[in-house]
């Protein structure tokens, strides 16, 4: 399984594609928590002053679209073999599919860290940076800060495996990708907005509240900043909830279309 | 010894028979060659060999297990299926690096095959960049990277210039000179020709003949030619001898059914002097195209 492991890592670091997504997630993460730090405090924002930890936490916890990139990254991981027909070299090379599945999950699992690190590092740059150069007080603790980062890792780790699972089941490129945008950005703020109980069990959004994001702070339609009754599920809990569904969906993909022919 | 054994082996795609009922082995130390018209079943049926398509009924194995249970698939079959099964935006190098991983091959090795297929040049190349011709070749580098003892190509010369199906021939004489077993496939005989031992034909996916090269040219009813100034007499003598002359001309006949040593015997006989007498050399490809079209006849409803 190491070996395997480190053949998917090599695969993955000698293609341009991996630099390309993180490259614009850090770019989207700095440019959105930089539009959240501007229009902090200005009436009917919904967003408080950066003095206020609810108002900091607002800004550097703008780690949502990281982690949608790690998800598409995992994605591309698996769906790529079948893209450009190398999933005819790579089950030659191991017939046992299922190790190939698991490896790629873990891998795109770390790669999808790297994804959450760096969004996480450059949101909370960017709000100490707002929050210092007004010469406010930091209304978070280091600990706290450092707690959204590790929850930013954590969320895009998983989304990432998540949508490498998916990419085995789906096995279109194009179609997963556009699953993960529509999924993440269209319908769980549809659901999410309309059944508020729920949010915390929609993937996106609890990946979301591991990095510390608000319920609803994920999303864009109907359930956009609205506060609801419910909150977050415990970190554990929601990360049990999103390691369960990777393993679920690899589960499915590993007993239907990762054993389909390689025609 | 064989090493590649194929048993009643069938696939069926919905309501299209791919291949039927398929039945053939290859010795190990051999050369063959695998043919077929396109469309024939050649590549469904090496990616049952290859544990890639599962089939609908019968068996392929390798070394008397199915590839999915080989040990270290890598060193015992190396494959090249076809010429884009390397991510294009990966260096060439690159390529063969994560395989040399999988197989647990040192790096070094890379260079060796790179060289082998005269990719040197081009090993930090991106492989999108690439002729088919190259990509041909960096696939048998891949499939040669961890020194298998059998080699199953699909249709390697595809893509490949005249100097590098001449190329291709060279490498594969020196990989059988070397003990190994090569399953090679093309839909053309004369490119494999001079490199096989034995061939096996198929079409809509059935055997239509397996045998040496010379069984399958001692199919085909060589003519001679022979230019005489008494070609009606000669004509005459070999009609009563059950041969047929056809002619080419007032003294050229082209003579089938009798070799040249029956003719010579025979115009010795009437003393029927023979200016010149030539075996006309067979056309393999006509070989083939006969035996796929007669499987067709069988196959087409009158």
């Amino acid at each position: 399984m190491i070996r395997l492991i480190r053949a998917e890592l090599l695969k993955l670091s000698t293609i341009r594609l991996p630099y390309g997504l993180l490259t614009i997630a850090a770019a989207l993460t700095a440019l959105f928590a930089t539009l959240e730090a501007s229009r902090a405090g200005s009436a009917g924002t919904g967003v408080a002053r950066l003095t206020t930890a609810s108002g900091l936490s607002t800004v550097t916890t703008v780690t949502g679209f990281a982690m949608l990139l790690a998800a598409v990254l995992g994605a591309i991981v698996t769906t790529g073999e079948f893209r450009h027909a190398s999933a005819t070299l790579t089950y030659q090379a191991t017939p046992r599919r299922t190790r190939v599945l698991v490896a790629k999950v873990i891998v795109a699992a770390a790669a999808g860290a790297l994804f959450g690190l760096v969004g996480g590092v450059i949101a909370t740059g960017v709000g100490l940076a707002f929050a210092s150069g007004d010469h406010a007080h930091i209304a978070l603790s280091t600990g706290t800060l450092l707690g959204h980062i590790g929850g930013a890792i954590c969320g895009a780790a998983l989304l990432a495996a998540l949508g490498a699972a998916l990419g085995s089941l789906v096995r279109s490129q194009l179609a997963t990708v556009i699953s993960i945008f529509v999924w993440g950005i269209v319908i769980e703020s549809l659901i999410g907005g309309l059944f508020t109980s729920i949010r915390p069990y929609l993937p996106y959004t609890a990946a979301t509240t591991l990095a510390g994001a608000k319920l609803g702070n994920a999303a864009f339609g109907p359930a956009h900043g609205e506060a609801g009754t419910v909150g977050p599920l415990p970190f554990i809990a929601t990360f049990a909830l999103l390691a369960a569904l990777a393993v679920v969906v690899s589960v499915v993909a590993a007993r239907t279309t990762v054993a389909r022919d390689i025609t | 010894m064989s090493v590649i054994e194929v048993r009643e082996l069938t696939k069926r795609f919905g309501s299209v028979l791919a291949v039927d009922h398929l039945s053939f082995t290859v010795e190990q130390g051999t050369v063959v060659g695998f043919l077929g018209p396109n469309g024939a079943g050649k590549t469904t049926t090496l990616r049952m060999l290859l544990g890639l398509v599962e089939p609908t009924e019968g068996s392929a194995t390798i070394n008397g297990q199915s590839y999915r249970d080989l040990r270290a698939p890598l060193h015992v079959v190396g494959a090249a299926l076809e010429a884009s099964a390397a991510y294009p935006g990966r260096t060439a190098r690159n390529h063969l690096r994560v395989q040399a991983i999988v197989g647990e091959v040192p790096s070094s090795r890379v260079d060796e095959v790179l060289e082998l297929v005269n990719l040197t040049e081009a090993a930090d190349r991106r492989v999108g960049h690439f002729s088919l011709g190259m990509r041909q070749r960096l696939d048998l580098a891949t499939s040669l990277l961890c020194e298998p003892e059998i080699l199953i190509l699909d249709e390697p010369a595809n893509g490949l210039d005249p100097e590098g199906v001449h190329w291709l021939r060279g490498l594969l004489r020196d990989i059988a000179s070397q003990g190994k077993t090569v399953l090679v496939s093309s839909h053309i005989l004369a490119e494999v020709a001079q490199t096989v031992d034995s061939v096996v034909i198929l079409d809509h996916g059935r055997l239509i003949s397996h045998s040496t090269l010379a069984e399958l040219t001692a199919r085909d009813r060589q003519a001679v030619r022979v230019r005489t100034p008494r070609a009606q007499e000669l004509a005459a003598a070999l009609a009563a001898c059950n041969a047929t002359a056809e002619f080419l001309g007032a003294e050229q006949l082209r003579i089938t059914g009798a070799t040249s040593e029956q003719i010579g015997t025979l115009a010795a006989e009437h003393a029927i002097p023979i200016f010149e007498a030539a075996t006309e050399a067979t056309d393999l490809e006509d070989v083939f195209l006969q035996l796929t079209a007669a499987a067709d006849q069988t196959q087409t409803p009158p």
